[in-house]
């Protein structure tokens, strides 16, 4: 049962990718006829020369690794942040005006004092990752403390829970959904942050190489780095919607 | 000395709408291992007295008193099983919501298995301790709820209308299955219901309250019949009849 639904979906996904690729060839050879609009082929064909060469990798090997330094990094801080504000009052009072100001400058915003400050090696782009994960990390576990049912913590007061076993036995699991939820979002954001900083301040990863590709009118490349930022950011949605449908239905059935 | 007092006990709500008296000069004594059912139209302040004396609010006036002692926050001599389910620990077993309370104490795995096993099995349950709550209808999630209450050993049993969400028949099921566990521990027992029926079936003495606003104990009407009861002897229906005279005037009657 649970196979062939999986089956199913695997089998979907595929046949929507082959639409999708279907269309395009479609488009390029009926719709726009430019080279600046190549189909499919001669792209995969560049995509393979790219990985053959190890180009391709390296590239995606320096953008992922900037992402999920600055992701982990950006958790590392928001949760506990984000657990902070939910549990006791005067620090939300504190902390919320800052949570609130800063999730309105978008990290593609900071870039040039990324630059000024840390230059152009990887600091700059993995305290922008940092950057764009801590708010949205923040907020959403905030949220999840805030949404803890009043009866859950009631009961464990009358089972005789001490106020820090309410928060670690009863606060933090049921907060569980909402981070890995806030963390499926920053991840979402990382991707698009990754690319803007790279454009602007790298020597390496798919945003540089989109990037060159421009410069040198290598119009497959570009679609290239395209494709692998959508495929790269699909599968690592994909991962954590498993882990969420893993954890969520045991730590909150309505997730 | 009373084993619970209530003593002139009121409680005024103040909100942005206003101040709302839900509670006024409420006095009642507990003794225990009796099973008394408070018994009222919706709205007439039931949860409320029940709420104070778990120590979830504190009464405006008055004062509540278990063993002489004054009651100000919620403890583990009072257990209490909530109207709605919500109150289960979703990413918890059955089994490990049911020894939650000895865990908070730290008493050692081995011993806590085997009382939530112990517990499990009074509530109709054994065999299924692996489930976790979403896997277990409403029935089952209430029996749960009474088994976590029930294996912290608590002084008394405060139930808010556990089996109002319940179907008929599985409502009937459980009031012969609470009566039997109440026979076997002698657990004094507060238990709020507005069904008539329900009242007379459970109580040793049923106490009739007052509709809101000013909600407050009207009678006590002692119910000297056997267990397991049977509902269609003439000493129930006496009863059923004497207690729906009293309730028959606050849903009809004045105002
Ligand atoms: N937190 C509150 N703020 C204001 N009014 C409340 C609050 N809780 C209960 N009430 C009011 O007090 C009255 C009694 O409520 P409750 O004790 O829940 O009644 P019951 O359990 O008997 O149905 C109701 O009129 C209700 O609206
Ligand atoms: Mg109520």
């Amino acid at each position: 049962m649970v196979a062939t639904s999986r089956a199913a979906t695997v089998a979907g996904y595929l046949a929507g990718f082959a639409l999708l690729f279907l269309i395009w060839h479609l488009a390029s050879v009926f719709l726009v006829r430019s080279v600046l609009f190549p189909s499919p082929w001669p792209v995969f064909e560049r995509a393979f020369v790219l990985i053959e060469d190890r180009i391709l990798q390296e590239q995606i090997v320096a953008s992922m690794r900037r992402i999920l330094q600055g992701f982990l990094l950006g958790s590392a801080i928001g949760v506990p942040i984000g657990l902070a504000i939910g549990s006791f009052r005067p620090v939300r009072l504190l902390l919320e005006p800052w949570t609130e100001f800063f999730r309105f400058i978008p990290a593609v915003a900071m870039i040039t004092v990324a630059v000024i400050w840390f230059g152009i090696g990887e600091e700059s782009k993995v305290f922008l990752i940092a950057y764009t994960t801590i708010f949205v990390v923040i907020i959403s576990t905030a949220a999840g403390v805030g949404a803890v049912g009043r009866d859950k913590i009631r009961a464990a007061q009358c089972l005789g829970a001490s106020r820090m076993q309410i928060f670690a036995l009863v606060a933090l699991p049921a907060t569980v959904p909402y981070i890995l939820t806030g963390m499926r979002v920053a991840m979402a954001n990382a991707f698009v942050t990754i690319v803007a900083a790279e454009l602007v301040a790298s020597n390496d990863g798919l945003g540089k190489m989109l990037w060159d590709a421009r410069l040198f009118m290598q119009v497959e490349d570009i679609f290239v780095a395209l494709i692998s930022l959508g495929l790269l950011g699909f599968l690592t949605d994909r991962i954590f919607r498993l882990l969420i449908r893993a954890f969520a239905g045991r730590f909150n059935p309505t997730m | 000395m009373a084993f619970v007092a209530l003593e002139g006990v009121g409680k005024v709500f103040r909100g942005r709408t206003g101040t709302w008296e839900a509670v006024r000069d409420f006095s009642l004594t507990l003794e225990e291992g009796e099973f008394f059912c408070l018994l009222g139209t919706s709205g007439c302040g039931k949860t409320t007295v029940l709420n104070m004396l778990a120590g979830f609010e504190a009464p405006t006036s008055g004062r509540i008193l278990l063993d002489g002692k004054p009651v100000t926050t919620p403890g583990a001599d009072r257990g209490v099983v909530f109207q709605g389910h919500d109150s289960l620990y979703d990413w918890l077993t059955a089994l490990d919501n049911i020894g939650f309370g000895l865990r908070l104490r730290g008493t050692p795995k081995a011993e806590r298995r085997a009382t939530a096993e112990r517990f499990l099995h009074m509530v109709g349950l054994t065999g299924q301790g692996a489930k976790h709550p979403s896997e277990l209808s409403g029935g089952m999630k209430q029996r749960i709820q009474i088994a976590r209450a029930l294996a912290n050993d608590p002084r008394i049993l405060l139930m808010d209308e556990p089996f109002g969400a319940l179907d008929a028949m599985t409502r009937a099921v459980l009031q012969g299955e609470l009566s039997r566990i109440w026979a076997e521990t002698r657990k004094t027992v507060l238990f709020i219901t507005h069904d008539i029926e329900e009242a007379v079936a459970l109580a040793t003495r049923v106490g009739v309250m007052k509709r809101g606003p000013g909600g407050t104990l009207k009678a006590v009407v002692p119910v000297d019949l056997p267990f397991p009861r049977d509902r269609t002897s003439d000493g129930f229906m006496r009863a059923f009849r004497e207690v729906h005279a009293l309730i028959h005037e606050e849903i009809h009657g004045g105002h």
